[in-house]
């Protein structure tokens, strides 16, 4: 996975990966804008909560359909390795993070923050393993 | 798993990147598999082969 390419499955990750990052930031602007302003309930407070989760989940899927359209096999397995290394690395995080919750009274990691864990280990991972074959 | 790729791409006088092109992959991916890092899965031994007209096994070696 190049981050500089003339793939043309990794132009179309990129391109929607920028969509769904815009859309995340307008979703969390109006939610947070919306709660602060009209202090909603019912129906419409839990579909306003839901919303800037919708694009982050959306992203699981971009980088499936990524994987399923890249025909480079070398790029799609460092693709599903940066994948396990996010799910490895979300998982030490927020396991390491609980049980310092529950001992040593650490403050409250917010679970929505998860998908931001997860796809910065994917990010950081990607260099690492493309190095790994150089 | 070792290979002849650089060989039988210096016998053509081909760059990595060249036969990046003719495989329609990265250069990267010739340069893992060269390097026999990252093993081609059969479909893309096969275009290798053709590739170079000769036989996968004339190309991969599976000799440590």
């Amino acid at each position: 996975m190049e981050c500089k390419t003339s793939n043309p499955a990794a132009k179309r990750f990129m391109r929607r990966n920028l969509i769904t990052m815009l859309l995340y930031v307008l979703s969390l602007v109006l939610a947070i804008g919306v709660f602060l302003r009209y202090h909603p309930t019912g129906v419409l407070a839990y579909l306003l909560a839901v919303l800037p989760a919708i694009p982050l989940t959306g992203l699981l899927a971009i980088f499936g359909l990524y994987l399923a359209e890249e025909k480079d096999e070398f790029q799609r397995s460092i693709g599903v390795q940066s994948m396990l290394w996010g799910i490895g690395g979300t998982l030490a995080v927020t396991n390491i993070w609980g049980f310092l919750e529950s001992f040593v009274h650490l403050r409250h990691l917010n679970p929505s923050l998860d998908a931001v864990i997860f796809w910065i280990f994917v990010g950081i991972s990607i260099p690492f393993l493309l190095r790994r074959y150089r | 798993m070792k290979n002849r790729l650089r060989v039988l791409r210096a016998e053509r006088d081909w760059s990595q990147a060249d036969l990046a092109q003719r495989l329609e992959v990265s250069r990267q991916s010739v340069n893992a598999i060269e390097t026999g890092k990252f093993d081609p899965s059969l479909p893309l031994a096969f275009k290798l082969a053709r590739l170079f007209e000769t036989t996968i096994e004339a190309i991969f070696s599976d000799e440590n």
